[in-house]
């Protein structure tokens, strides 16, 4: 089964990787201009700079890191009933990848959430949800994330962002998020 | 010739009870039934719910024309002579017994024989379950005028609820949702299913670990077994007659497809075998097929197979998106988006299909109509309806052709079982 895997992802990145060099993307902030957290770091506690772990921070530390790296992931939004990943939102997925593999990043987990809007029915919408996540997965892992890191989880309808009953508040909730684990 | 070969198919479609068949009953048919409330120790409120209750019952039992107006009468007085107007009288009363235990007695009387058919009196220890009374007594009506079973009138509706999110209840009612009751509450629980057709066990899943998981929840021992956990998607989507097999939905591979789990040898089956979305197995014809939901012509719409073959069959040639099903016997009821604008009016119809025919009938005509689940008996459905900003609770008599609903006051739903 492994092998299995193994080649589906090294397929997925072979085909993603050539498709889509030639896209233009926004950068995660670097490790040397630094998140937030990490200069806060080094001037509270005199740590030198994180380079590839994070063992030397204490548990609130790390939950503050987790949760800044996520509050930096992008969102990616998907068309209704749909759970392939729009050309307009690789560019999104490409900067997801290189923020998930920053040096700091990297010691944790990614909970890749699938979300859907409230229409369609109780167990689909769920499958769709699902479908969603790993559509990013695949494409993350295709970018470099390690496949190891992620995990997939749907959320169905249950996690809207957006209450109205409008085509916009719709096409907010069909969406993947992220969450940071240790 | 073709006329004749139509009057032919329906006639030998009748004598066979097709439900795909639109039954027109003769208006006027029914015997009318009056109802007389002799109840004067118990609250205004409750008073009026039970007797409204009452008449709601009587009316989706589809055997009576009722007289909705309220008649207040004395429970002991005699049955004046002087009633014509009408064939049957209900008499009740609702009153504590010696305990404090809500009680009620009932009497059922055949006003142009002027004989009295049925008398039985009612006890619940739970105020709060008064709905099952009401229930309780429009079922032995049926019972003992040798109508149709009404044991749908009994049976518990079980559903899971938002209440936040990420935040789902799981909530179990009576049929018209009166009455309510919390079981699991806290997190992510979803997906409620009947465990059998006794209704003292249930299965769920539950969200709030690492991985979904499922569960067996006996109401009667409070007892919480754990089936069996997995990665992205884990759902019982429905239960063999005998309780022993589950069809569920799992991604163990991140995929979800559709597997057949025994429960006493504790072994699983694949079933489906797609890289899109199958989800929703539902047994059919005794179990021996399986009704599902994929989306492999690039939009959901209705399957069937053998549980150890890999050809599938479509079911459904018709709507953009019919991602719900239901089973019993060998009929299929599915909700239908009816355009192919996703937001526009009129958007999702149930249609009911047999498995044995070509048959296909529209159950519902405007409005958002979904969740659509039988109820034990395979004659009745039960569907949430959405219509003008209001919510419904809607039941369906299939063999009857009449539908009904009721104003749905409990948030959004997530999912449900009959």
């Amino acid at each position: 089964m492994k092998q299995i895997l193994t080649t589906i992802f090294l397929l997925l990145f072979l085909l993603s990787g050539c498709a889509k060099k030639s896209v233009e993307i926004e950068m995660p902030p670097s490790a040397s201009t630094g998140p937030q957290v990490e200069s806060e770091v080094q001037e509270g506690s005199g740590i030198h700079p994180l380079e590839g772990g994070i063992e030397e921070l204490d548990e609130e530390q790390k939950l503050a890191l987790m949760r800044q790296i996520e509050s930096q992931a992008k969102v990616i939004y998907f068309d209704f009933d749909q759970y392939t990943i729009r050309p307009d939102q690789m560019p999104k997925i490409e900067y997801n990848a290189k923020l998930f593999n920053q040096p700091q990043a990297r010691p944790f987990r990614i909970k890749v959430e699938g979300n859907c809007d409230e229409w369609g029915s109780d167990e689909y919408n769920y499958a769709l949800g699902l479908k969603r996540a790993k559509s990013v997965r695949d494409a993350l892992v295709a970018k470099g994330v390690a496949p190891e890191r992620l995990s997939i989880i749907s959320y169905g309808e249950s996690n809207p962002v957006c209450r109205e009953h409008t085509r916009e508040c719709w096409a907010k909730n069909r969406r993947v998020e992220f969450e940071l684990i240790p | 010739m073709r006329v004749l070969l139509f009057l032919w198919t329906a006639f030998a479609a009748l004598l066979a009870s097709d439900l795909t068949l639109e039954i027109v009953k003769e208006v006027g048919n029914e015997p009318k039934i009056r109802i007389e409330n002799g109840t004067v120790e118990v609250d205004g409120s409750l008073n009026r719910k039970f007797f409204k209750l009452l008449v709601g019952d009587l009316t989706v039992a589809a055997h009576f024309q009722v007289d909705e107006q309220e008649h207040i009468a004395d429970f002991t007085d005699p049955i004046s002579p002087r009633l014509h107007d009408g064939d049957l009288l209900l008499r009740y009363q609702l009153y504590y017994d010696d305990r404090g235990r809500l009680s009620a007695r009932m009497l059922l009387y055949d006003l142009k024989r002027q004989q009295e058919l049925l008398k039985k009196a009612y006890t619940i220890g739970d105020k709060e379950r008064y709905p099952f009374i009401a229930h309780r007594i429009v079922y032995d009506v049926g019972k003992a005028l040798g109508f149709d079973d009404l044991s749908f009138l009994r049976s518990f509706v079980i559903f899971s609820k938002y209440t936040g999110p990420k935040q789902a209840d799981i909530v179990i009612g009576d049929y018209t949702l009166t009455y309510q009751k919390t079981i699991v509450t806290g997190g992510l629980n979803l997906f409620p299913k009947w465990a059998s057709k006794e209704q003292r066990a249930f299965y769920y899943t539950d969200m709030n670990g690492e991985r979904p998981t499922l569960y067996r929840v006996d109401l009667y021992a409070g007892k919480r077994e754990k089936i069996l956990s997995g990665e992205g998607m884990v759902v019982c989507s429905d239960v063999s007659e005998d309780g022993r097999r589950l069809l569920l939905t799992l991604a163990p591979s991140m995929q979800p497809d559709i597997y057949l789990y025994d429960l006493q040898q504790r072994t699983l089956q694949r079933i489906t075998y797609y890289s899109g979305i199958d989800v929703s197995g539902n047994f059919v014809q005794d179990g021996r097929r399986i009704v599902f939901v994929s989306d492999r012509l690039g939009y959901p719409t209705i399957f069937a197979k053998d549980a150890n073959s890999r050809a599938v069959e479509r079911l459904v040639y018709h709507g953009r998106n019919n991602s719900s099903c239901t089973t019993s016997g060998d009929y299929v009821v599915y909700s239908s988006r009816e355009t192919n604008n996703a937001f526009g009016p009129n958007t999702f119809n149930l249609y009911l299909i047999s498995t044995k025919s070509d048959y296909i009938r529209r159950l519902t005509a405007n409005g958002v109509n979904i969740f659509p689940r039988f109820a034990p008996d395979g004659e009745t459905l039960l569907f949430i309806k959405e219509y003008a900003n209001q919510t419904g609770l809607g039941i369906i008599r299939l063999r009857y052709n009449k539908s009904y609903i009721y104003p749905l006051y409990t948030g959004k739903i997530q999912s449900i079982d009959w």
